[in-house]
This record gives structure tokens, C-alpha cells and sequence, in this order.
């Protein structure tokens, strides 16, 4: 009804639905590739040589080769341990411990700690993978300022605890977009609510845990989404610290798919990974969401 | 208020963690500004902009133009395709809009490597693995999550402003240019940066589009630098890794009051 009381919209249904052709084509090849991108893993297709011309479809082997060879389990593993501690316990929580500190302080404090984290989230992503590795290395600043004064011998970092490497380095990374997102949530909570609990008696603990996380549920759930999907599929960090080595340790998912379809060539296997992954994230969603909609 | 022992307390914490956080950096600058440096963290007995002279010329001044273009041009196709079809989205009453934006951007969450070879072979197919074609992958791969922002945007101005100005005799066109548009102006400063942020940045796909070093731009080129067995001259890595950085931290802090706006925008719709 509310069209009708819109001549100017009514009057140009044609231009406005032009206006729309564009991002309907796109959005039509997105979901070609998309289709294609399953196709493809019911297919032995490869990158070069003669299967990347004579393929043949070889129905649910790829799925198969998922549960019987090595590789995507371990991977998967890899992924889950890496988006737990990177995501959900270290941008999280800490984005979260910042954002309830920082309210509470002055406002240069709170610019200057907000420019510190926003550095490493604005880095691109190859750079802040150089930066890592120059500060792990064996001359770096962590072995220079802390292990050596220590009297201990200087660690390779990266060879002997790759996987708690990266994982530190995508906490740097992406704590700033937890934090701005608990920022904004925690401006969306009334004084007058945290007033009253203090009036009542709510120690700051009580305060936070039992009236403001309540209140900003619906927002912790966004984050959890956002953040959980982006890092499941997370690669070029990796990728250039380390290359999914040593041996695999820190092969994730993303780096798992990229070493079979372009390293290897399978890209037929590599589009069973990325449906797999895709299950994966759909099922992680729908958990999320419904954490989103349960009422309080 | 609290009293300030442990205001002051949390003051030297915090101090403290922006020390930590930015303490990486430290290794990158003092390489960058030492015209002998070799790598090691140490402070620089020269100082000089000796290597920032070289990040600029030949090859790495390519790639920097190269980054530019993808990163404007896949910002700029982005918002204009956007605006076009999110305004009427966002106006006209079309059945499960919400539910089918959503659904996009859920597909657009599975990982990028997976329709990379989709989209590697209809690029392959139609000559545009280049540039351009990253510019167009990238604004497909963009495009859900810049609909729905601009949508959300579009629908908190309010149409009574629209209305009368239609009163008043003005054209759709003038009403989109002269109303909606200024008003969603945070908005759709947001969407820009993000997608420029975001092509700036990507390395896959030019990893795989680029197939030779003059279309490479800053990632892929910083990636096969880096990458390099033998001598690596750290001095040119580094300051090359601040300017390829520069841009995104730049635009960030320009349009930084607009951010926050537009992060709040950005969690709670749905």
C-alpha cells in the first residue's frame, strides 16, 4: 500500500527496476559460480593436463576422500582449535574487557588505545604477516627484548609453536572489530539500567555479567557470526606466515583448499573442501542465529 | 565515579597493552628509515629515506598504481551498482528482500577460495584475467554485504522528506541526488571504505588473476618479495610494507567520525 502513496516510485517502476539490472546480474553470476562451485566437486576436474579438459563426473569419491585420506580432518582440527582461540576467546572476550574498560576512561586514553588496536586491524594482511614473522624470528623483538635478557637461548618461534603464533597474531589482528562492535553495543545500553543496578548494589562484575551482557545478547551473537565465518575461512595471514607448515600444523581449512585445488591442481577435491566448509558455516549460522532470535 | 587508585591502575594497564600492541611496528620503522639496514632489529646507525626512494620507482611504483586501480575502481563500481539497486530495495515492497539479502550474504561467507575456480575459468574464458576482471570479481564477491548495508542506510531516511519534496515537483532523479544521497552520505562513505579496505587488501585473487609481475599489484608483490630465496633487502621490504599500508590507515582516520556511525549500523539490523 505504501507504493501507492509514492507516485515518484510508482511512476518510475522502469528506471528504478533498470537501476536494479546491474546488481542482478552480478548477483545472478555469483550464484553461477556458486552452482558451479558444486558441480565441480562431483567431478575430477584438475587445474592442467589432461583432466583439466577430459573430466569426468566421478559422483560422491571426492566427498569420500574427505573422511578416508589424510588431510581434511586434521585440517578441520587445525581450524577448530585456530578459530576457539583466535576468534571466540581472544578477539572476543578481549574486544569485549576493552570496550567495558575503556568506557570508563578518560577520552585520550581511550583514543590512543583505540588507534593502537585499530593499526593492526587496518594492516593489510600481508604486512602484518611480514611484521609477525620479523617479530618471532630469532632476532626479533620477542627473542631481543624478552628470551634472550632472560638467559635463555633464542626460540624460532615460528618452527617450534606455529599454530600459537598465528593465533596471536590474528587476536592483533582482529580484536578492533569485536571492540567497535561492543563499543556501539555497550552506548546502546541505558544509563539509567546500569544507574539502578549500582543503586541496588551490583558489584562492577555483577553489573557487567548480569545486566549489561544480558541487554547486549542479540549483538555478542552478530559478533559471534561475523567473526567465527570470516576466521573459519581466513587464509592470506596464514598463507604467508607459514604456508599451512611445518609439516601441516597450521594447515587450516582455507590453506588446506588452496594447497589442493591450486597447488596441487585437484580442483575438483578442492570444491568438495569448499562445499564441506560451506556445510560447516551454514550449520555454525543457524546456531548463531538462533541465538540471535530466542527471546531473553 | 570510581575513586582513582584503580582508575589509575587500569590507566597503566591499558598504557601498557598500547605499548604491546604496537610494539611489531617497531622492527618495520627502524628498518624502513635505515638506508643499511639488514633486517635485525637494531637501532639504525644511518637514517635516511633512501629505501622509501626505491619503494616508489620501477616495478614497486607499478604495483602501487596497480592497488589503486583495483582498490578505487572495485570501491567505486561497488557503491554505484549498490546505490542504484539498493535504493529501490529499500523503497519499493518486494517480497522476502530481507530474507533473500540475507541468504546472499550467508553464500558470500563461504570461503573465497571455493568460487575462485568458478571464477577463475569464466575469466579465463571471456580474456579478463587482468585488472579489470579483478575489479569485476570483486565487486560480485562484494556486492551482498554492500546491498544490504546500503539498504539498511537507505531505510532510515525518512520518506516524508521525500514526499514532499515530490510535492514540491521534484524528480526522482533530483529526489535521489538532491535528498537520499546527502543523507546517506556516512553511509555510503562506509560502504566505499570498506570496499576499498577490502581490495587493497585482497591478495588471493590477483595471486591467481595476475599472471605476470607489471600486473601485480602491492600484496601479490610484496608476497613474491618476501617469499624470495637469497638476499632479501629488508630496508626496500619495509618501506614499501609502510607505503602499501599508508592508504587504508589514511582513509580510516579521514573518515573515521563516519565509522562509527556507520558500525552501528552494521550489527544490529536484520
Amino acid at each position: 500500500m505504501r507504493n501507492q502513496a509514492n507516485p515518484w516510485l510508482t511512476g518510475n517502476l522502469f528506471v528504478l527496476v533498470l537501476g536494479m539490472l546491474p546488481a542482478i546480474v552480478l548477483i545472478g553470476a555469483l550464484l553461477y559460480f556458486t552452482a558451479w562451485a558444486f558441480a565441480f566437486s562431483f567431478t575430477d576436474l584438475a587445474l592442467v593436463g589432461r583432466k583439466s579438459v577430459e573430466w569426468s563426473w566421478v559422483g560422491l569419491e571426492n566427498f569420500e576422500r574427505l573422511f578416508t585420506r589424510r588431510g581434511f580432518l586434521e585440517s578441520l582440527w587445525t581450524t577448530v582449535i585456530f578459530v576457539f582461540f583466535s576468534a571466540i576467546v581472544g578477539q572476543s572476550v578481549l574486544g569485549f574487557l576493552l570496550a567495558a574498560t575503556l568506557r570508563g576512561t578518560q577520552s585520550t586514553i581511550r583514543s590512543v588505545v583505540e588507534v593502537c588496536i585499530m593499526l593492526g586491524w587496518l594492516l593489510p594482511d600481508i604486512v602484518a604477516a611480514f611484521l609477525w614473522s620479523a617479530t618471532t624470528s630469532q632476532t626479533g623483538l620477542i627473542n631481543q627484548l624478552i628470551v634472550v635478557p632472560l638467559g635463555f637461548r633464542p626460540i624460532n618461534f615460528i618452527n617450534e609453536y606455529a599454530l600459537p603464533i598465528v593465533t596471536v597474531a590474528n587476536i592483533w589482528k582482529g580484536t578492533a572489530w569485536s571492540y567497535l562492535l561492543f563499543s556501539a553495543a555497550l552506548d546502546s545500553v541505558s544509563r539509567e539500567v546500569v544507574e539502578a543496578a549500582k543503586v541496588d548494589g551490583a558489584t562492577p562484575f555483577q553489573r557487567i555479567w548480569l545486566v549489561q551482557l544480558p541487554i547486549i545478547r542479540p549483538h555478542i551473537a552478530t559478533n559471534m557470526l561475523f567473526i567465527t565465518i570470516w576466521t573459519f575461512t581466513y587464509f592470506p595471514l596464514i598463507f604467508a606466515m607459514t604456508g599451512g607448515g611445518p609439516g601441516r600444523q597450521t594447515e587450516t581449512l582455507a590453506v588446506f583448499l588452496y594447497n589442493q585445488s591450486f597447488a596441487r591442481g585437484n580442483l575438483g577435491f578442492g570444491s568438495a573442501i569448499s562445499v564441506a566448509m560451506l556445510a560447516i558455516v551454514g550449520v555454525l549460522s543457524l546456531f548463531y542465529l538462533r541465538l540471535l532470535r530466542e527471546p531473553k | 565515579m570510581d575513586n582513582t587508585g584503580p582508575s589509575r591502575l587500569t590507566a597503566i594497564a591499558l598504557a601498557f597493552m598500547a605499548v604491546i600492541w604496537v610494539s611489531p611496528f617497531s622492527w618495520l620503522i627502524l628498518n624502513a628509515f635505515n638506508p643499511l639496514s639488514t633486517g635485525q632489529l637494531e637501532i639504525p646507525k644511518a637514517f635516511g629515506f633512501d629505501n622509501f626512494g626505491l619503494a616508489v620507482s620501477g616495478n614497486a611504483g607499478r604495483q602501487f598504481i596497480n592497488s589503486l586501480i583495483i582498490a578505487a575502481g572495485t570501491a567505486t563500481l561497488s557503491v554505484v551498482v549498490g546505490i542504484s539497486a539498493a535504493y529501490p530495495l529499500s523503497r519499493l515492497r518486494i517480497p522476502g528482500r530481507n530474507a533473500l539479502l540475507w541468504t546472499l550474504v550467508l553464500l558470500r561467507m563461504l570461503p573465497s577460495a571455493g568460487v575462485l575456480v568458478p571464477l577463475y575459468f569464466a575469466a579465463q574464458r571471456s580474456g579478463l584475467l587482468n585488472q579489470l576482471g579483478v575489479i569485476i570479481a570483486l565487486t560480485i564477491l562484494n556486492l551482498p554485504f554492500t546491498l544490504l548495508l546500503l539498504k539498511n542506510f537507505f531505510d532510515t531516511v525518512p520518506i516524508e522528506l521525500e514526499e514532499a519534496a515530490y510535492v514540491e515537483g521534484a524528480s526522482l532523479l533530483q529526489i535521489v541526488t538532491k535528498i537520499v544521497l546527502p543523507m546517506s552520505r556516512a553511509g555510503i562513505a562506509v560502504v566505499w571504505f570498506f570496499s576499498f579496505t577490502g581490495a587493497w587488501n585482497e591478495f588471493l585473487l590477483p595471486l591467481i588473476f595476475a599472471r605476470v609481475q607489471d600486473a601485480f599489484p602491492m600484496s601479490v608483490g610484496l608476497y613474491a618479495a618476501f617469499g624470495q630465496q637469497g638476499a632479501i633487502n629488508y630496508g626496500f621490504l619495509t618501506a614499501f610494507s609502510i607505503l602499501y599500508a599508508a592508504p587504508a590507515i589514511g582513509v580510516y582516520f579521514l573518515l573515521r567520525r563516519n565509522m562509527n556511525t556507520g558500525f552501528a549500523g552494521v550489527g544490529v539490523k536484520g
